[in-house]
């Protein structure tokens, strides 16, 4: 069935959204992966309007500063093997300075209706749609829920036949239009794509374009479908949504047909046509390509500069950290406090995928990368605490009880009349931002049921080989996941820790700490070879990214022997919390003086309380000698991996397929969201309006908004996000990664069509080998360092 | 200067500011998030000393200050004490939150400059001793207002709904004006103080009784009635702080208007009548169309529409102090829920996390109203509730129906004792503060505002209807679950969440839906 593949080829072509309770970046070219960037940029050009490079005089000002380097630009063009490419370099530069011809998405039935009739079609279907959606799918805003018996197709039907707004705006018999299309959504798409004459062949692109005038709440759709696959379920909500839009479709072409026929026909001709690049996508493509070469040497030279010597001994402190970008700050300050601190990275989930239970809550929370279905189940309290729990939920229902009553009809007048005055306080005590949330400090979390002792055992050295953490254990090794603290703020979630599927990253510290300090454990693990002293305690602790606070949650395993230890860390944390705030206030408006990043962390009018992941560029996977010491800025993700303990490369496949593709997934959502705000971004923070607790709509209503804020990217003067690809940089034999590569089709997709930048680092960590797609490496210049010859990573 | 004169200093300090708002250029303009927020604490401090003038010296009108009779006065009673304190530290909040909000916003100035224009001239408003200076600060408010509503003159949602609201609010100029000139005729006076006292003497005539007639209209068209509400529920699509603004400061001007006047408003009791019916359904219909809601801050309008009609309703029944009260009480609530409304993710998921809601069947709601009628009975006897007007005897009917929804949602089959006891005791916790509130209010205002008169058979019948579909409404909402699945009910959501078109109908009218390039 054409119809029917089409529809599923498109839906697969939208990226999912997560709600906003816990949401997670998104690659928003996750269903173009298989592609260029040239190509999708013709393709999202035609069914979005969309950009896939930022403006051409983004690229000139950097090609006239000096940023972007004449060899730069060659070895860009060198590499572009489109014919369309400019011949040479004078070209090519040329082609920089001229703007751009911008096609704009092929128009829809609903934009040639608006064309004809003055009347903005599209703006309604959105309003309308969105208006919808909004009730459908909420997740608890509106005390008088929509009804949810049947499909969103069902109950859209339900409103659209009773819905009189169309008719008002003047199309007139939709209610009815609506009624007489089938009950069934298959049949209903089958009617109307019938009706609409579209051959088979335009069918997949204008799919694409109708579901993308659906803005978020097709990404909603599309993450439904992929939780359910996740679970090997099924959910057709992102067809049906198809289905709805496209009576909206013919209802207008019914309404509209003479004065559109001619048109139409154009349209539908086009999306005949294949998606193919304009000399223009490749010239995009080569500038972009030419920024990314100029952000890769520097970072070269970065990684050039000589390694500090690392001391012998056993270490003062270990602290592992979330591999993400802002720990990389603090990280560099807490090893600049005691040059004996030894920190590495890993992912924030700290490899045990649970589906948590909060403290007196019956939802389960998916606290593990959302690639994974988390094959784990905890909970936070155990029998001991049965009784606050129950309090707890008493205190809970209380207070929901109370929120009900404050905004249902009727009672709410009484609530105004005999409690308001009260809120002249909470508007002090909010206006000067006179409360800090707490920390999250749930009871200790469990595995619940819990494991047998064989797969702890396994949990923990699967977990200890990955983080090429075996040997050499200090006295008190920290494991420190992180979130952010912050108030009044609808994207909190998007500050927290990805890799934890959007929570903070303090639950599955805790639980892998009380794993590797399990006796047991620790007894079964020195048969697989991993000896831990007995001394070596492992300790929960959670990073704060907004005001670089960590807490440790040392009623977890009191320990007096480690007392001393304990304090001595507490020290460093707080010393390097100081370094590190120093360093960022830099790169936020307003954020000098001490105590200013605390305070803005409780600001409930702070947009931009901190900068996230903004930034990110490189990934590197190797050993933290390598790294230690060198001016990152918070801008890379430092995985600590020794391919030299690696077996069989095991740990090396699996960062290529988990970190790897979670960190290009961050990276392409700031990309996506700097170059098409419009389309991948969240729009003004000062316009959010949330909508049933899982997504926000700028103003009134319409399309939910998916991606990042504007404010997240932007300080308002200057762009705080670069929009480059990542470069991933892993210290492993170039044949190792080939491998991997191969075996992993999706993941050599996003380096071969270069979604990712690939290196190998040599035993320096320099930048030795760069990978040029089709599983071949070419050897990069030692530009930076003429004198040292290049030498090979194997 | 004489201590007179210091209210004006409030209004002038913000309008500095503006000066300098609008001077400033680019983002970030350098101390004057620091000047605007200065401006307003001192426009609080203003509010503070003119209160504690007014306990000492009494009420007093200051003299005109102008020409040819026109000119600005100061009318300092509780009234205006009262809505100065209000707007003044509402007028801070927003301001303050503004300066961080809008940070790296390219028009910060310009937005700063609007938004103490538009806080300078409410204080106008609230404090005018004259009629002239009253129709001014109005129009000029709602001006003012419309430039901060088309901060993003580019969003076509933005230009919709401010249309329905220019429209909306010319027409109330014209009600007002309607309404001054005809107070002016009946009183042969501008003056605010002279007019009110003649009009409490029972003078005035049928110039005063359209007079009353007019400012009901202007009022309600201020309020966002049924069916002039559209324009209140649309207009999100500017910076948060100018919603905080407009649904706790600006919104009020119809009450103020109304309490303002309420001498004259007593001469009308047919115009009061409309008052309690419009302002009741709109009440009710409101605060229904605010359940169907999923968008917070949309949700929110509705629910300010709703509370301006219990205020409007509580104005018709000549409860004054009360409507001063709720105007006070609302705005506090609204600004704050505005200002918070980013937590709505954080909030949704936390009432998620304990389980479902324990639905209440038909006879755990009979046993909720029952015991809501016994804690009002008996908190009432410890206020006096036997020496108050009928009028507010029954308007208490309004707390045990809301009180009774909150013990109800204790009593569900599902619903733990522990649940059970925690509703009853925020339930007369709730009553505690309603009876204190009101004693304060009546306290707060004995001598400025009129008394209620005695009920007529006209306002009886208004009682009896009220508390009918007050209680028929929260008898069905306490009920929800067990009829809100029915299609009948399906199809009456649709057209409520819609709020029965108007604003579709307006649009229409005006156009909002033609697309830009093609005008």
């Amino acid at each position: 069935m054409k119809l029917h593949a089409a529809a599923e080829r498109a839906a697969r072509a939208v990226p999912p959204v997560w709600p906003l309770a816990s949401s997670v970046a998104v690659n928003p070219f996750l269903g173009q992966a298989h592609e260029g960037l040239a190509s999708v940029g013709a393709r999202l050009e035609r069914v979005a309007g969309a950009p896939v490079t930022m403006p051409r005089g983004w690229y000139q000002e950097r090609i006239a500063g000096g940023v972007i380097t004449d060899a730069d630009l060659s070895a860009a063009l060198a590499s572009a093997t489109d014919a369309r490419r400019p011949t040479n370099l004078s070209a090519l530069k040329s082609a920089a300075l001229a703007s751009r011809s911008n096609i704009g998405a092929a128009p829809t039935i609903a934009d040639l209706a608006a064309k004809a009739s003055g009347i903005d079609w599209s703006g309604l279907i959105a309003d309308r749609f969105g208006a919808w959606a909004a009730g459908y799918f909420d997740e608890g805003q509106a005390l008088w829920a929509a009804p949810r018996g049947g499909g969103p197709y069902d109950a859209w039907r339900a409103v659209a036949t009773h819905d009189l707004t169309p008719e008002i705006v003047g199309l007139s018999g939709f209610a009815a239009f609506v009624s007489e299309i089938p009950a069934r959504a298959p049949d209903a798409l089958e009617t109307v794509v019938h009706r609409l004459a579209i051959p088979a062949d335009a069918l997949e692109t204008y799919f694409h374009r109708l579901l993308m005038t659906l803005g978020g709440w097709a990404q909603y759709a599309r993450y439904r479908l992929w939780e359910a696959e996740l679970r090997c379920g099924a959910d057709t909500t992102i067809t049906e949504f198809l289905t709805i839009r496209l009576i909206w479709e013919a209802a207008l072409f019914d309404r509209y047909q003479d004065q559109i026929d001619a048109p139409w026909r154009a349209v539908v001709a086009s999306h005949v046509s294949p998606v193919t690049p304009t000399a223009d996508h490749v010239v995009d493509t080569i500038l972009q390509d030419a920024s990314e070469r100029a952000a890769q040497r520097s970072l070269a030279d970065t990684l050039a500069a000589p390694a500090p010597v690392a001391t012998a001994g056993r270490p003062a402190l270990q602290a592992a950290f979330c591999i993400d970008v802002r720990s990389e700050v603090y990280r560099r300050a807490l090893e600049t406090v005691n040059p004996d601190i030894q920190t590495l990275g890993f992912a924030g989930f700290f490899g045990l995928p649970v589906s948590h239970r909060r403290f007196a809550s019956d939802v389960r929370e998916p606290r593990s990368p959302v690639l994974l279905n988390p094959g784990l189940t905890t909970r936070s309290g155990g029998q001991e605490d049965a009784a606050e729990d129950q309090s707890a939920r008493f205190r809970a229902r209380a207070k929901r009880a109370w929120g009900r009553f404050k905004l249902a009809a009727v009672s709410s007048f009484a609530f105004v009349e005999a409690m308001g005055p009260i809120y002249a306080g909470r508007l002090v005590c909010d206006a000067l931002g006179l409360q800090a949330p707490p920390a999250p400090n749930d009871p200790t979390p469990r595995f619940d049921p819990d494991l047998d002792l064989v797969t702890r055992t396994m949990a923990a050295e699967t977990v200890l080989r990955a983080m090429s953490l075996t040997a050499h254990f200090a006295r008190l090794v920290l494991l420190i996941g992180h979130g952010a603290n912050v108030s009044n703020n609808p994207h909190a979630s998007s500050l927290h820790c990805g890799a934890c599927g959007g929570y903070s990253g303090e639950v599955n510290a805790r639980l892998l700490a009380a794993l590797l300090n399990d006796p047991e454990v620790r007894a079964g693990l020195v048969a697989h070879g991993i000896e831990i002293p007995a001394d070596t305690l492992f300790f929960p602790g959670l990073h704060d990214t907004t005001t670089d606070a960590v807490t440790l949650y040392s009623e977890d395993h009191p320990s007096s022997a480690h007392a001393h230890d304990l304090t001595a860390a507490r020290a460093w944390l707080a010393a390097a919390g100081k370094i590190a705030r120093g360093e960022r206030a830099l790169r936020l408006p307003r954020g000098a003086g001490e105590g200013r990043l605390i305070k803005r962390s409780r600001d409930w009018a702070e947009v931009r309380p901190e900068w996230a992941l903004a930034g990110c560029k490189a990934f590197i996977a190797a050993p933290r000698p390598r790294t230690a010491g060198k001016a990152l800025a918070g801008r890379a993700f430092l995985h600590d991996y020794d391919w030299k303990s690696d077996q069989d490369f095991a740990v090396l496949e699996l960062i290529l397929t988990a970190p790897v593709v979670v960190a290009s997934w961050i990276s392409l959502q700031y990309y996506g969201s700097t170059v098409a705000p419009e389309v991948f971004g969240a729009g003004n923070k000062l316009l959010h309006n949330v909508i049933g607790g899982l997504g926000v709509v700028e103003g009134n209503g319409g399309l939910m908004r998916a991606g990042l804020p504007w404010q997240s990217i932007h300080d308002g003067e200057r762009y705080v996000h670069e929009p480059l690809r990542l470069s991933v940089c892993i210290e492993a034999p170039r044949e190792a990664v080939t491998g991997v590569l191969e075996r992993h089709e999706g993941v050599r997709a996003l380096f071969d069509n270069h979604w990712l930048h690939l290196f190998a680092l040599d035993e320096a960590g320099r930048m030795a080998w760069r990978y040029a797609g089709d599983l071949r490496w070419t050897a990069m210049s030692a530009a930076s360092d003429p004198a040292t010859p290049v030498r090979m990573a194997v | 200067m004489p201590i007179e004169l210091l209210p004006f200093v409030a209004p002038v300090t913000l309008l500095v500011s503006a000066a300098a708002g609008f001077l400033s250029h680019g983002p970030r303009p350098r101390l004057l998030a620091r000047l605007s927020e200065a401006s307003a604490l001192i426009a609080i401090a203003v509010a503070v000393i003119s209160a504690v003038v007014l306990v000492l010296g009494g009420r007093h009108l200051t003299r005109l200050f102008g020409l040819h009779g026109v000119g600005v006065s100061i009318e300092l009673d509780t009234v205006s004490v009262v809505m100065l304190l209000l707007i003044s530290f509402i007028g801070w909040v927003v301001v303050r939150y503004a300066a961080t909000y809008l940070d790296g916003e390219a028009r910060q100035g310009a937005f700063t400059g609007w938004l103490c224009m538009t806080l300078a001239s409410v204080l106008l408003l609230v404090l005018s001793g004259n009629l002239v200076q009253l129709v001014l600060a109005w129009v000029a408010t709602s001006l003012f207002l419309h430039r901060l509503l088309l901060f993003y003159p580019d969003r076509s949602a933005a230009r919709r709904a401010a249309a329905k609201k220019f429209v909306t609010a010319r027409v109330g100029d014209v009600a007002l004006i309607a309404a001054v000139t005809l107070l002016a005729l009946a009183y042969g006076s501008i003056d605010i103080a002279a007019i009110l006292s003649a009009a409490r003497s029972g003078r005035g005539g049928f110039l005063a009784v359209g007079a009353g007639g007019f400012l009901a209209m202007a009022a309600l068209l201020k309020s966002a009635q049924f069916p002039s509400h559209g324009w209140l529920t649309e207009v999100m699509e500017t910076p948060t702080p100018v919603s905080a603004l407009l649904h706790a400061g600006v919104i009020n001007a119809g009450g103020f208007l109304l309490i303002r006047f309420a001498d004259v408003m007593l001469l009308a009791p047919g115009v009061l009548a409309v008052l309690v019916m419009i302002g009741g359904f709109t009440a009710l219909f409101a605060g229904l169309v605010m359940l169907t809601q999923p968008a917070v801050k949309t949700s929110l309008a509705w629910s300010t529409v709703a509370q301006m009609g219990f205020m409007i309703l509580e104005c018709g029944l000549a409860l004054f102090p009360l409507a001063l009260l709720h105007i006070v009480a609302h705005s506090l609530y609204k600004a704050h829920s505005f200002l918070a409304s980013g937590g709505a993710v954080d909030l949704i998921a936390a009432n998620r996390r304990p389980g479902p809601v324990a639905i209440p069947r038909a006879g755990a709601v009979g046993r909720a109203f029952i015991l809501a009628l016994a804690i009002y009975v008996v908190v009432g006897l410890g206020f006096g509730i036997q020496h108050k007007s009928p009028q507010a005897v029954v308007l208490g009917a309004i707390l045990i129906f809301g009180v009774a929804y909150l013990i109800a949602q204790g009593l569900g089959d599902d619903a733990p004792r522990a649940l059970a006891q925690r509703t009853v005791v925020y339930a007369i916790a709730t009553s505690v503060g309603y009876f204190t509130l009101q004693m304060f209010a009546a306290w707060l205002t004995a001598g400025v505002l009129p008394a209620v008169p005695a009920p007529g058979p006209l306002q009886w019948a208004l009682m009896v209807l009220a508390v009918i579909s007050f209680g028929l409404v929260a008898v069905l909402q306490a009920l929800f679950p067990l009829w809100a699945s029915h299609p009948a009910a399906a199809g009456l959501r649709v057209h409520l969440s819609n709020g029965f078109y108007v604003n579709a109908l307006l649009d229409r009218l005006l156009h909002g839906w033609r697309l830009r390039n093609a005008t």
